[in-house]
């Protein structure tokens, strides 16, 4: 235990000497949670993220308020087991917290619709490792970089982005949705992507 | 040396968790190869986050509180302190498992023709056939094209068609109007991870009698 935390100190400071990065308030939350089990934290935790994870369930879907409800609590629970695995160098807590989200989101969509499948969203869901490559966890500072760039997005840039994201629509669906073709949400989705200056291979 | 890489769209989809199940379990494998697109997807996954943040909250009751505080004792599931190990995971659904880890000798291969064999895995999806193709050495799959788009993953050895050369890790996306005709390099035989909207049409007047027996096998 002592170890541990002796390493998660070194790794911190190893971390944030070349970035000046510091650790918001809800990665130290779920830190807090992780390493103390400090249910204090874990309500104020839930009282800023609950009704987001709510809203989140909400968002475009057909999913009752009771359905939104368990949502809440299926991510909650899982914020409580999986926080000792969080890492605030490597990823921030909204962007952990979001993965979560997702994967429940999908797996309940799928279970309402008698979707069988033996493949939760988390066994294909990506968890970065301590052994990573610089350029890989070098790309972790990208959430505050986001953050900043994202208000500065056209209106019908940000208005797609959060079709794709919030209500799970895939770019054919946000396209009928929005009454524009295939082509116009896919170069707004990517032109959105550029500005938010997201690194992507070159295919 | 990772060189083919699937687009914007597609990391995307898998970003924001759009993409079906079978296609986003191939782009899945792809990351565990490619540390270009893990870091991506990341970033990706990182917009999530910040529009997560800015959505106007709905109330929660306080009962939600009771009642997840009331369960925070639960054992945790043995598969989350497992999942922390590496992302060669143990503890996969065996399907992913035996793809990830090379193992291919307990699936049930089918004969297509001479050089060509075709191992069907289930996903649940209804819409997309989720295969692995071997391709003996130097053998190829004869010319065809797809009712729909198709995503290959190579996991041995490699192949080439008229577009280019892939090697173990590459990602290919090809839509409904390309032909081609893939052939194993390298004097190796070669496995290749492939997810299809519709069959593989053989162009070929040769092989063009076997297109019956190419029909989608989804789920
Ligand atoms: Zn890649």
């Amino acid at each position: 235990m002592m170890d541990d935390k002796k390493q998660v100190e070194q790794r911190k400071t190893s971390w944030s000497a070349p970035t000046g990065r510091r650790t918001d308030e809800w990665s130290e939350c779920l830190v807090l949670i992780g390493k103390t089990n400090d249910r204090a934290a874990f309500t104020r935790f839930f009282r800023h993220f609950g009704p987001l994870i709510k809203a989140f369930a909400l968002a475009g879907s057909s999913l009752s308020q009771t359905h939104a409800d368990e949502l809440v609590q299926e991510v909650m629970l899982k914020v409580w087991q999986k926080a000792d695995g969080f890492n605030p160098e490597k990823a921030a807590a909204s962007t952990w917290i979001y993965t979560i989200a997702r994967n429940c989101r999908t797996d309940m969509f799928r279970r309402l619709q008698k979707f069988d499948t033996p493949l939760a969203a988390d066994d294909l869901s990506i968890e970065l490792e301590d052994e990573e490559p610089f350029a890989v966890l070098h790309t972790r500072r990208g959430a505050a970089r986001v953050k900043a760039l994202m208000g500065q997005l056209p209106p019908d840039q940000a208005q797609i982005l959060a079709k794709v994201y919030m209500e799970g629509k895939s770019h054919s669906e946000a396209a009928a949705e929005l009454d524009l073709p295939l082509g116009t949400v896919k170069s707004r989705v990517r032109l959105a992507i550029q500005k938010l200056q997201v690194q992507m291979a070159r295919v | 040396m990772i060189k083919h890489h699937p687009s914007a769209d597609i990391l995307i989809d898998f970003a924001a968790g759009t993409l079906p199940v079978a296609q986003a379990a191939c782009v899945s494998a792809h990351l565990n190869y490619c540390d270009c697109c893990r870091g991506s997807t990341e970033q990706l996954q990182s917009i999530g986050g910040v529009l997560m943040e800015q959505l106007v909250p709905v109330a929660v009751s306080e009962s939600v509180l009771d009642s997840i505080l009331a369960r925070l004792d639960e054992p945790v599931p043995l598969s989350f302190i497992q999942q922390r190990v590496r992302h060669r995971r143990v503890d996969l659904p065996g399907l992913l498992n035996r793809i990830i880890n090379g193992d291919f000798s307990q699936l049930a291969w089918k004969r297509v023709t001479r050089s060509l064999s075709v191992s069907h895995l289930q996903t649940g999806d209804d819409q997309r056939e989720f295969a692995l193709y071997r391709i003996a050495a130097g053998g190829n799959i004869p010319n065809h094209r797809h009712g729909g788009a198709e995503m290959t993953l190579v996991l041995e050895g490699g192949f080439s068609d008229e577009l280019g050369t892939y090697h173990p890790g590459d990602f290919v996306f090809r839509d409904a109007s390309d032909v081609h005709a893939p052939t194993a390099i390298d004097g190796e035989e070669c496995i290749c991870l492939a997810v299809l909207d519709a069959p593989l049409q053989f162009t070929s007047w040769q092989y063009r009698w076997l297109n019956p027996f190419l029909q989608l096998q989804a789920g």
